[in-house]
């Protein structure tokens, strides 16, 4: 999936004004940015919705706006709204799903089964949608874009209202699917999870791509961040500190918070702080590289 | 488009309007109330012509036109909210990404309308073959009318099917669907009334004396011949008439109109019906025959005479070909531009309106 220089606005409002991506089969690739970035709208262009003012789009191969039926059948999209009906049991709407998406009568009703498994909604299988949970509706509504078994997954805001235990499945899911040689796209504003989920990540603002990294290759941070820290003895982590002359915060449960500016910096600090015999447990930037990267690209 | 398309569509609206409302109350009250109109009609007919034959006639008329006035009132409803409605749900973008085109889409949102509309018709039928029995109306005009408002219903949904595509609220284009309807029955006759009163034309005509051949043939004695042609004086009579046979058309589109002129004839007396009858009359019996009252033919009658031009005498020529053919093809061009509004990937959307 390749999307180059994508513009489109409503009316007066520009959504994206150039927006480049990339995301490769076998990969999980993030897309991060503040609301209002743009996200849902390039993913409505993605998801044959929207046809672009402007630039190059490629999804699985073939182009969204010219083929769009093409693009349908190998292309998952899953909203930040639910979509369901709520009227339909879940059984019934992925059936429905199968047949929109012209699969045979028998294999969608064996995909629904297998999906409603994987969702772990079998007990809910024969209820109306109306009675699930937001969360059970957000995994069917995910479930729904897998019924074809698509190359190209769009996910837009897929973890919103999930419970942890559902969260961890979500992650361990995508990262399947990935390793089934799909392309996995995921906007979320989720950063611990994206960082541990996806192999790149595409940062957007005020419409723009600002940058697209390997989440293992983030932009080196220069301007100074928190990071935590945290010892076995946090009274001699903070006389440690004292001692070096690094400004701090007040140690909490958590830690002690010290402004770094990236990783050299944090190798540093971590290096003399073992030489001055604290017993550390851990060293991290709050809230996780990501969100670091995020906070420095999306000023 | 694919018909397996349009199925999967009507079939799962269809499944939706069943379970979402109360259509047991809704249907039910429909019964009732046109099986009560039928009794209560017939109860009336009765009293006023206690020996009339063909009662039929003047019940069934009677009643299609109140079926045909009750199912516009219902038919809008059924899909005057379909395409934004799932837009504001959110769930018309996860249909557009299938592989259903845009088409099947419409056309399967238009059939599951239709089909509920015709579920409607289905439950006055009792009614309506309560009115058949009572004499009078040939299986022709049962089969040709109830075809006919099938056909009407059908406009009428995709009609409100368009607007709800066409505009953003679903209660926009539940009132405009609805006005709609009131400019095809009561809008058509208004506009006739004024472009009938527009048509108004002075015209002079002149008396000419007729030749003594003309009155020989029309038998006068021959005595009287000679006078009455010194008398006869050509005249010239000066008037204004409205010209209803430039206007006509105007009426054509009413659904009223359409149904009451397409209602074949009902046959003339037969020879044994005219036997039995004037026995009867021999024997002092007398039955009013009310086809002589037949509401739809009198309507019929009465635009065909409006499209006459004044003089002619070519007979009365149908109405209704124009306003079904005019109805149909609106309603054609309400499924096609529906269709072009569901076609994703768009390029403009409504002011103030989401795709997902």
């Amino acid at each position: 999936m390749v999307a180059t220089g994508v513009r489109r606005s409503f009316g007066p409002v520009e959504a994206v004004r150039g927006i480049d991506l990339t995301a490769r089969p076998g990969e999980v690739t993030a897309l991060v940015g503040p609301n209002g970035a743009g996200k849902t709208t390039l993913l409505l262009v993605l998801a044959t919705l929207l046809v672009p003012d402007a630039g190059a789009v490629t999804v699985a191969g073939f182009d969204p706006v010219t083929q769009p039926d093409e693009v349908r059948a190998r292309m998952g999209w899953s909203p930040d709204v639910f979509g369901l009906y709520d009227n339909l049991t879940c059984r019934e709407y992925l059936e429905f799903v199968a047949a929109a998406m012209r699969l045979p009568r028998s294999t969608g009703e064996a995909r629904a089964r297998e999906l409603l498994a994987l969702a772990r909604l079998e007990d809910q299988s024969d209820q109306p949608v109306h009675t699930l949970s937001r969360g059970q509706k957000q995994r069917l509504g995910l479930m729904r874009a897998l019924v074809h078994d698509p190359a190209v997954l769009l996910l837009d805001e897929p973890a919103s209202g999930l419970d942890p235990r559902s969260r961890v499945e979500l992650r361990a899911l995508l990262r399947d699917l990935a390793g089934q040689g799909k392309a996995v796209l995921v906007s979320s504003h989720l950063l611990a999870d994206l960082e541990e989920l996806s192999d790149r990540v595409v940062f957007v603002d005020r419409g723009l791509t600002v940058g697209e990294h390997a989440i293992d290759a983030l932009p080196a941070n220069t301007a100074a961040h928190p990071w935590r820290l945290r010892a076995l003895d946090a009274d001699g982590l903070v006389a440690a500190l004292d001692r070096l002359a690094v400004p701090h915060g007040d140690p909490t449960p958590a830690g002690v918070d010290v402004q770094l500016a990236g990783d050299e910096a944090a190798a540093d600090l971590l290096a003399r702080l073992v030489r001055a015999k604290v017993p550390l447990v851990s060293c991290q930037p709050v809230g996780g590289h990501l969100e670091a990267a995020y906070l420095e690209l999306t000023r | 488009m694919r018909v397996d398309g349009v199925v999967t569509v009507a079939r799962q609206e269809f499944t939706l309007r069943i379970r979402a409302g109360r259509w047991r109350w809704l249907l039910g009250t429909w019964f009732v109330l046109v099986s009560a109109f039928t009794v209560l009609v017939h109860l009336s007919v009765r009293a006023s012509f206690h020996d009339a034959t063909n009662k039929g006639v003047v019940v069934y008329g009677a009643l299609v036109l109140f079926v045909l006035a009750l199912a516009l009132l219902v038919v809008p409803s059924l899909t005057g909210q379909s395409v934004n409605g799932d837009r504001e749900r959110g769930t018309l973008a996860t249909l557009q990404v299938t592989r259903l085109t845009a088409l099947e889409i419409a056309v399967g949102k238009l059939v599951a309308a239709w089909g509920t509309a015709l579920a409607f018709l289905a439950l006055a039928l009792p009614a309506v073959l309560y009115s058949v029995a009572l004499g009078g109306i040939p299986v022709s005009r049962l089969v040709v009318v109830t075809v006919v408002v099938a056909l009407l219903l059908g406009v009428v949904a995709a009609l409100a099917l368009c607007l709800s595509s066409l505009l953003a609220r679903s209660t926009t284009s539940g009132v405009l669907s609805y006005l709609t309807v009131f400019a095809m029955t009561v809008g058509t006759l208004v506009v006739f009334g004024i472009g009938a009163a527009m048509s108004t034309e002075h015209y002079t005509e002149q008396t000419s004396c007729p030749t003594r051949q003309d009155l020989v043939d029309q038998g006068f004695p021959p005595e009287v011949l000679d006078r009455a042609l010194a008398d006869c004086r050509s005249t010239t009579y000066d008037g204004t008439r409205a010209r209803t046979d430039h206007v006509w058309w105007l009426l054509a589109p009413n659904p009223f109109v359409i149904v009451a002129d397409a209602a074949p004839q009902l046959p003339k007396e037969t020879a044994a019906e005219r036997r039995s009858r004037l026995s009867d009359e021999r024997a002092g019996r007398y039955h009013e025959d009310l086809r002589h009252s037949d509401p739809l033919g009198a309507i019929g009658r009465g635009v065909r005479d409006l499209r006459k031009a004044p003089g002619s005498d070519t007979g009365r020529k149908p109405v209704w070909p124009f306003g079904l053919a005019f109805d149909l093809l609106l309603g054609a061009g309400a499924v096609w531009l529906t269709a072009r509004r569901l076609h994703a990937p768009s390029r403009t959307l409504p002011r103030g309106q989401r795709v997902a």
